[in-house]
């Protein structure tokens, strides 16, 4: 079993789609600092995914900080990471992407997606306060 | 890149039919391998001549940097093989079947053959002939997987199984991932099933290896493009000529739409307009694997030998 769950869709990275489903889950809380993260074996096995692209999967996240490696232990979620705005930015640029295609679809003007989302915005928000 | 198999203009014939046409595959070692194709393309027949269990009527092979037809036992200790119909002494318990095996290798890892028998939830008591078709290729690829092969070869390992089984496989041969540079090579007429497994792919089509190349490279060099045009060319002027990287072109009125398969995206705007000067639009997008075998299928086969 994985701490985090992965439907995959057809168009997209194999690579690209484990890396935001492991920073979607460590966003959040799902995985907290401290806890082990799955090996590349247990990536492979459990999505069946290929092992090099599992491999690339662990090495990036340790590269970017998410991931530490604690000898004798494994890898694990680094205590000290704070995801970056710039990291959580990059986790909505796929919905962005989708959202501004549809609105060209619809010819909309970028005036009219900002105004429909600062007005969604504002609802969602005052609805929580 | 070390190769682990290599052939050179290997050929098969039955009868007057070559099943097997001039056959230059490449699979390096470490890389998961897969070799697909509709059923009756010569895949089987392939991995048949690589496992030396029948001679190639024309052409080399090379397993483990061995031809194939000098494999001996020393190389077949550190293969695995197994096929769709696979023979199996079906009168022994699967239990006896594996204790039959074990002396073969020395390599044979008790230890890690009775976890993988647990995690298949293998039946150690019963009889062969009395397993359904997937537990049946399980202890195949148990027997297969104990010694820790450095080459395993699955011939349409996944045909017959149900989605259950098939995943339990598929961990199953994944469980080598440690090893170090281990490579699999799996044949399959379904694309979808191997597509997130594998890194090399060649595409058979009736005989002819039309791709063997890294997926990623494959992926790059493939595009969908959709053009539209200003003025569509006039209906009695002469279709124009189309590029020799085009696949599957089709043109209804202001809507070109063809596979590219040398996509670059800096000269593709110029490619394009070279034939139709008249694109207004140019959209370019990815492809699935499938929609790449698709289209090779759908083209006649290029004068050149596989692109690589």
């Amino acid at each position: 079993m994985l701490p985090f769950q992965l439907h995959f869709k057809p168009g997209q990275t194999v690579y690209g789609q484990v890396v935001y489903a492991a920073k979607k889950a460590v966003v959040a809380g799902l995985l907290r600092p401290g806890d082990r993260f799955p090996s590349v074996r247990q990536l492979s096995q459990e999505l069946k995914i290929n092992p090099n692209t599992a491999h690339k999967v662990v090495a990036a996240l340790i590269e970017e900080g998410l991931l530490e490696v604690l000898p004798g232990i494994g890898t694990v979620i680094a205590k000290s990471h704070a995801p970056s705005r710039a990291e959580t930015r990059e986790l909505l640029s796929n919905e962005v992407e989708r959202l501004v295609v549809e609105a060209l679809n619809l010819s909309l003007e970028l005036e009219d997606v900002t105004s429909a989302i600062t007005q969604t915005w504002q609802r969602i928000t005052k609805k929580k306060s | 890149m070390n190769t682990i198999i290599e052939t050179k203009g290997l050929n098969y014939r039955y009868g007057t039919q070559d099943a097997v046409r001039n056959l230059d595959l490449t699979v390096p070692q470490g890389s998961i391998f897969a070799l697909l194709g509709p059923n009756g393309a010569g895949k089987t027949t392939t991995l048949k001549t690589l496992m030396n269990i029948i001679e190639p009527s024309a052409g080399e092979a090379f397993v483990l940097g061995v031809p194939t037809k000098r494999l001996g036992a020393a190389e077949f200790q550190r293969i695995g093989y197994v096929s769709e119909n696979q023979e199996m002494p079906d009168w022994m318990t699967v239990g006896a079947f594996l204790a039959y095996c074990r002396p073969f290798y020395p390599g044979w890892d008790e230890d890690f053959c009775s976890r993988l028998a647990k995690q298949f939830q293998l039946p150690l008591d019963r009889k062969l002939k009395h397993l359904s078709r997937g537990m049946k290729m399980k202890a195949a690829l148990l027997s297969s997987l104990a010694y820790r092969p450095q080459l395993l070869v699955l011939d349409e390992p996944f045909s017959g199984l149900d989605p259950l089984a098939r995943d339990e496989f598929i961990s199953g041969m994944l469980a080598l991932v440690d090893e170090a540079d281990w490579t699999l090579l799996i044949s399959s007429h379904d694309i979808e099933e191997v597509e997130r497994l594998v890194d090399w792919v060649g595409f058979l089509e009736r005989g002819n290896l039309r791709v063997c190349e890294p997926v990623a490279k494959l992926q790059e060099r493939f595009r969908r493009i959709e053009v539209a045009l200003d003025t569509p060319p006039a209906p009695n002027a002469p279709p124009p000529l189309p590029h020799a990287d085009w696949l599957d072109i089709s043109l209804i009125a202001h809507s070109l739409s063809f596979v590219e398969s040398r996509f670059h995206p800096a000269g593709i705007e110029v490619k394009v307009r070279q034939v139709y000067p008249h694109a207004r639009e140019i959209q370019s997008s990815p492809m699935t694997l499938r929609e790449i075998f698709v289209a090779l299928a759908r083209s006649p086969l290029p004068t050149a030998p596989a692109l690589n």
